[in-house]
């Protein structure tokens, strides 16, 4: 199969998008529904990447592909969703600005590990040999198939949030984030609660970021900055917090544009794409937050319609 | 089930002081040993703070609580999490009117009754389950007390108010403390509360209530609890506390009794 008429570069900008929209969903489920800032994203979705890497440069595995692949991305899924657990331990009991540091300084400590731990990780210069677990001949049709597994990743998560407002887990996580004490008071475990939900949500980050390994098949630390943060949430707000399509319409918006509209189909001089456009999309983003939090902080979607939701769960 | 053995509350030498002051300091106390108790007395009492204490919210400078249960184990509560008083039984309204910001009405009594079983991240068909175990629980309350649509957010001070309580006896306590349960309610709806709680009573339950509203108290007690300056004063049937001189003047005033 031919595959001149794709753009290689598309493939790979679509890619981005719908991972920071698998991210924008799992951070829905932590900032929309449980009110847990976390500030922290890519310190989870780095410490996946990076595991990843590591495990699947430097062991010499015994056993060759798909094997090798799906070691290496189950375990950086647990080691993030292990970092998911102790972060949420540490900032329990802590009020936004508290949680907002505390996952910001674990990002942190993910790109210190990532840049000093340089044996392991190639450090600044980077690490290469990363792969696709199966080889179709060309690497444009190896990254159109990973797009394709991708966006059925994200799909599911999107099922399972569109489902966790429809149990009472989810009904448990609002409660939380509405009303903490009165939660408790009710017998509700919610320090428990907040533990499990960082686990699997953090957990979730870490595979996508084992994913975005394979895409790239290179770990630089460039990309533990602030930006995939930065994206995830800028989408999620935009969108709306607390609404199941928010981060989807909202990365769409902002990411999509960029990456994808501007990129691809508006014609601007060809170094603006490498000097002034990534420049641009961090700091539009940045006043985005600002504008999107000031006039309308419930997002485009707007509020939680939850009365509509339970009307069509239990006919009234 | 009347002549069941009831979960009751012992107080042991607990006090209490902010700043210097004392505000609770209790020698001996049983709660729950009768169907209904009320505890009156007036405003800095310690009332409040003596049912938080009990709840664990706030932590006695001294001395000990102990929930005797109707099955004949001891707990002490001064060392347990809030959050598993409930499975202890021991339940309590809020006076301070509290509410879930982004939860209906029926989402509230759902949660109420959800076990952790139900609130697994991964569950297919948990919500359904749960629903139909507690349907006819829920409606029969809804209908009760009329909410005009349970599927909407409560907006007034009354809703809020009758849906915390109906909250706490979603949880099926042993032990039901109630700070002010009818304060800001309708005068039908206050009725319906006081029914429910007698009904409740009869069950089994213990109920200690913290009112204001003195025929509230004179009508639905067994038996009142009067303090004032942190210290139990009397403990006696409504009618003889409604007779005493202390209680006369330092809560009735002239002109009650």
């Amino acid at each position: 199969m031919s595959l001149d008429w794709l753009d290689a570069f598309l493939v790979s900008g679509t890619f981005g998008v719908v991972e920071i929209v698998g991210l924008g969903l799992l951070l829905h489920l932590q900032v929309g529904l449980t009110r847990i800032a976390n500030f922290g994203v890519v310190g989870f979705w780095g410490l996946g990447l990076y595991t990843f890497g590591v495990l699947y440069v430097q062991v010499d595995w015994p056993f060759g592909e798909p094997w090798q692949f799906l070691f290496s991305a189950l375990a950086a899924s647990l080691a993030a969703a292990l970092a998911g657990l102790v972060v949420a331990w540490l900032i329990a009991d802590l009020d936004s600005d508290g949680a907002l540091v505390g996952t910001l300084g674990f990002s942190a400590i993910v790109l210190i590990l990532a840049t000093t731990q340089d044996q392991l990780t190639g450090g600044a210069l980077g690490l290469g040999g990363l792969g696709f677990p199966y080889d179709l001949g060309t690497t444009k049709a190896n990254e159109l198939l990973w797009l394709a597994l991708m966006t059925a990743l994200v799909g599911l998560i999107l099922g399972y949030v569109w489902w966790v407002h429809r149990t009472p887990y989810g009904r448990l996580l609002i409660a939380i984030g509405s009303n903490e004490p009165l939660a408790r008071s009710m017998g509700k475990h919610t320090t428990g609660a907040k533990l499990t939900l960082f686990a699997i949500t953090c957990g979730l980050m870490g595979l996508l970021g084992a994913m975005h390994g394979v895409m790239v098949r290179f770990l630089d630390i460039g990309s533990l900055d602030v930006g995939i943060t930065l994206a995830a949430l800028a989408g999620l707000i935009l969108g709306g917090t607390a609404r199941v399509w928010g981060a989807v319409i909202g990365v769409l918006l902002t990411v999509g544009l960029f990456d994808i509209v501007i990129q691809f189909y508006v014609p601007l001089p060809q170094e603006w794409f490498t000097q002034a456009i990534p420049v641009l999309r961090e700091a539009v983003f940045g006043a985005l937050l600002v504008v999107v939090l000031l006039f309308r902080p419930q997002g485009l979607l707007g509020q939680m319609r939850r009365s509509k939701l339970i009307r069509a769960m239990h006919d009234g | 089930m009347g002549d069941q053995r009831r979960s009751s509350i012992r107080v042991e030498q607990v006090q209490k002081s902010y700043a210097g002051r004392m505000v609770v300091d209790v020698d001996e106390l049983v709660l729950g040993d009768v169907p209904i108790e009320g505890l009156l007395g007036p405003n800095g009492a310690g009332k409040t703070t003596l049912m938080r204490m009990v709840m664990n919210s706030v932590s006695p400078d001294a001395g000990r609580i102990t929930l005797n249960s109707s099955d004949g184990s001891t707990t002490t509560l001064s060392s347990l999490p809030t959050h598993k008083m409930a499975h202890h039984g021991v339940v309590k309204s809020t006076q301070v009117i509290t509410d879930f910001d982004q939860l209906t009405i029926l989402d509230s009594m759902l949660l109420a009754v959800a076990t952790t079983g139900h609130e697994f991240p991964v569950r297919p068909g948990a919500e359904r389950s749960l629903m139909s175990a507690n349907e006819d629980e829920i409606r029969s309350y809804l209908e009760r007390f009329g909410f005009a649509d349970a599927t909407a957010i409560a907006m007034s001070a009354g809703e809020k108010k009758l849906l915390d309580i109906l909250r706490c006896l979603l949880l099926k306590p042993s032990i039901l403390l109630l700070d002010e349960p009818t304060a800001g309610l309708p005068d039908e709806v206050t009725a319906k509360v006081l029914e429910v709680i007698r009904e409740l009573a009869a069950d089994g339950t213990s109920v200690v209530i913290v009112e204001h509203d003195l025929d509230v108290i004179w009508e639905l007690c067994d038996e009142v609890t009067f303090m004032a300056e942190g210290r139990v004063l009397m403990k006696d049937d409504p009618a003889s506390i409604r007779a005493n001189a202390t209680v006369i003047e330092k809560y009735l005033g002239a002109g009650h009794g």
